[in-house]
């Protein structure tokens, strides 16, 4: 087991992108040190915040409730974020180490995830300052090991829900509509949940000996995915699940060869761990239309403009600042390939401006909140078809990052460079800018008029503009083959 | 020995392989040839209980290898550079190895100096199995199926990538090993080398065993009308 912890922080410490990317490893340690610090200090002072946000009611049972929704939510985030820690398995099949053992590693290991290490930090120092001091002995130890037991039921039930939603991707929406409608009679009080989980808790705590219950289901939580992996682990099965079916999206082939190149990009998007991800990612972020879109902004154009950049290229940009680099592990066969350069362009910018659609139409129904929404998200489409794309496409030829194509998206920040970080700047900061001139003078809807005519004077051109991006990447394309062959 | 019965993988409706009764003896040395996809890997990988079959059993020294672990002791194996531990360097992956078959990093030394004529490891180097070169990967994977002085050997395509004088050397070590009561079970699309070290030769075609003979004299000729490479 040593051994195999071992390989892991091997295989970690010597990946190229460690290596060559310390100053951002560096970065991203203070990141994470910092959002630790934020949520212990929050865990600290819960009994306070919590007392002048719910007078009327105990700290501890208020605390259990909003525990509920933190459990809750917590599920749905490791759904989509929180993957099995696997170890590469395949070279170890054949050598003298028990698979039981291979298996049950990266279960073990998954107990440290940064997820659990969140959870712990905001409720420990609650059970220390609050539950220690006002509960015996035996309430705080039945409590905390509940606790524990539910965090631990997440972290293993997630691994489960993910075996057998990979191949069900329909019901994650069934299972999103669940959660969804036991948040909604919670808050509007129709069954109240969360107050039926923290009274359930409480009983626990009580009569510790109910204790056994938690920790049996957290036991039968494990049980179950370790089945689950030992069912799946043969080779064919790691690779079937790595394969999905996808639409063969054989009309795209009738569009010569840059429907080809489409064709071949969407499923490259659709077969890989980490565009997928970045998909399932974009998607949620549709929903903070209910955060942003709400009556005391709606007549804040600075919002909306943000807003509907945000909404109209939120997978085209996120996807599109690593343009090229998913394509590094065959970049060379492009390049060696009878493909035109301005097809190769082309097919990246009409995909782009593809995405952007689909994202405007999903949108759209907010303009039912505000018609401005419609009117400022019709000018960003444009926008974002028009100019953000050639930027960004601009930018992307100095990638020379390689992708490993398989690993998740989520903390993976893998052919990130400081391109990506300064890519998007102007692309949305134009439209501010913009905007702010244009009300400067005091006319702020002229503003949004000029950004979506300069989106439709570009599409008009886009040919032209093209060119520009292709003769720029047909100087850089060597030294960017040469980037995404370092492995 | 290895016992094979009534053995079928089957991916949906296609069947990929099918063996009804297959047995290789103690101290056989078996070549398996056959065209691309003709079901050569699936049934080393089934050997190794690498792959789950449709049906049917797979036994090692009476023991099934999907049940029991043993054979994993006794048996060195290599079949593509997926069984290679890529962020490695060559002598810790043959030193983890090495640990697991209660070996110590001496005896691993010891052994790499004395088949320093296939793989001359450079203590020096910081490179790791990612880094090597396609032949350089595919002989240390044949050093680490090797190292455990294993009863059973199994290697898939162990001549592909090897320039020739690695070649020359891994049929006399075959050879050598076999001599010497190792069980070696290889494939391989060079029909040379494998009428040249083979005892045996099991010709798979359509995922069928459509010929299981003793290598003879003509065997060389027979196989390479089979395949037509005239």
């Amino acid at each position: 087991m040593i051994e195999l912890l071992i390989h892991q922080w091997k295989e970690k410490i010597r990946s190229p992108f460690w290596q060559k990317s310390i100053w951002l490893n560096i970065i991203l340690g203070i990141l994470g040190a910092y959002l630790m610090l934020n949520v212990l200090v929050i865990g600290y002072f819960a009994d306070v915040i919590l007392s002048k946000i719910f007078i009327d009611t105990d700290v501890v049972e208020s605390f259990l409730k909003i525990l509920f929704y933190y459990l809750a939510f917590e599920l749905i985030f490791r759904f989509f974020a929180q993957q099995i820690p696997t170890l590469a398995i395949q070279p170890y099949l054949t050598l003298p180490v028990p698979k039981s053992k291979l298996l049950h590693y990266p279960l073990i290991k998954s107990i440290s995830s940064f997820i659990n290490v969140l959870a712990l930090l905001l409720i420990l120092p609650f059970f220390v300052k609050v539950i220690c001091t006002t509960y015996p002995p035996s309430f705080c130890f039945a409590f905390i090991i509940t606790v524990i037991s539910l965090i631990a039921i997440n972290n293993f039930l997630n691994f489960s829900l993910k075996k057998y939603f990979s191949k069900r991707p329909l019901l994650i929406i069934f299972l999103l509509a669940i959660v969804g409608l036991v948040i909604y009679l919670d808050v509007n009080k129709v069954i109240s949940f969360s107050s039926i989980f923290a009274a359930g808790l409480l009983s626990i705590a009580k009569t510790p000996i109910l204790v056994m219950i938690p920790v049996t289901l957290a036991i039968l939580s494990y049980s179950i995915v370790y089945n689950l992996l030992k069912r799946n682990a043969y080779i064919e099965d790691l690779q079937i699940s790595q394969r999905n079916n996808t639409a063969s999206l054989t009309f795209l082939s009738h569009y010569g060869e840059i429907g080809n190149l489409m064709r071949t990009e969407i499923k490259m998007i659709l077969r890989n761990k980490r565009p997928k991800s970045l998909l399932y990612i974009s998607v949620m972020f549709f929903a903070y239309g209910f955060i942003f879109y709400q009556d005391k902004n709606i007549n804040n154009y600075m919002i909306l403009i943000f807003m509907g950049f945000f909404f109209t290229s939120i997978f085209a940009i996120q996807y599109g600042q690593f343009s090229f680099s998913w394509e590094s592990t065959f970049f060379d066969s492009y390049i060696a390939n009878k493909i035109a350069p301005f097809n190769y362009i082309k097919s990246k910018y009409l995909l782009f401006a593809f995405t952007s659609l689909i994202s405007f139409i999903v949108t759209l129904p907010y303009a039912l909140i505000s018609a401005k929404i419609g009117f400022i998200n019709a000018a960003m489409l444009l926008y974002n078809i028009g100019i953000s794309s050639v930027v960004l496409l601009y930018i992307c030829t100095f990638n020379t990052s390689r992708i490993d194509l398989g690993r998740s998206q989520f903390m993976n920040y893998q052919g990130t460079g400081m391109t990506h970080f300064l890519s998007v700047l102007p692309i949305a900061g134009f439209p501010i800018i913009v905007y702010w001139l244009f009300n400067y003078f005091g006319e702020p809807v002229y503003g949004i008029v000029a950004l979506g005519f300069l989106g439709l004077m570009a599409i008009i051109f886009n040919k032209f503009l093209i060119q520009i991006v292709v003769r720029q990447f047909v100087k850089r394309r060597y030294k960017m083959a040469l980037g995404f062959r370092q492995i | 020995m290895i016992q094979i019965n009534n053995l079928r993988k089957a991916y949906g409706k296609k069947i990929v392989l099918t063996i009804d009764d297959l047995t290789i003896n103690e101290g056989e040395l078996v070549g398996i040839v056959g065209n691309n996809g003709a079901g050569k890997t699936t049934m080393l990988s089934l050997i190794l209980d690498l792959i789950e079959p449709s049906r049917g059993t797979v036994k090692s020294k009476d023991q099934f290898v999907s049940k029991v672990e043993t054979w994993k002791s006794y048996t060195g194996s290599y079949l593509n550079e997926g069984f290679l531990i890529p962020f490695l360097t060559p002598l810790e992956f043959l030193e983890f190895i090495g640990k697991l078959h209660g070996l110590n990093s001496s005896d691993v030394k010891n052994f790499l100096s004395e088949n320093a004529a296939f793989y001359a490891e450079d203590s020096t180097s910081k490179k790791y199995i990612r880094e090597l070169s396609a032949g350089n990967k595919n002989k240390v994977g044949i050093l680490a199926a090797m190292l455990s002085s294993p009863e059973i050997l199994v290697l898939d395509e162990p001549f592909s990538n090897l320039d020739p004088s690695s070649q020359s050397w891994l049929k006399a070590k075959l050879k050598k090993m076999n001599d010497d009561g190792v069980t070696i079970i290889i494939s391989s699309h060079d029909l040379k080398h494998v009428t040249d070290v083979c005892s045996r030769i099991l010709l798979i075609e359509n995922g069928l065993i459509v010929k299981d003979k003793n290598t003879n004299a003509e065997t060389l000729d027979e196989l390479e009308n089979y395949f037509n490479v005239r």
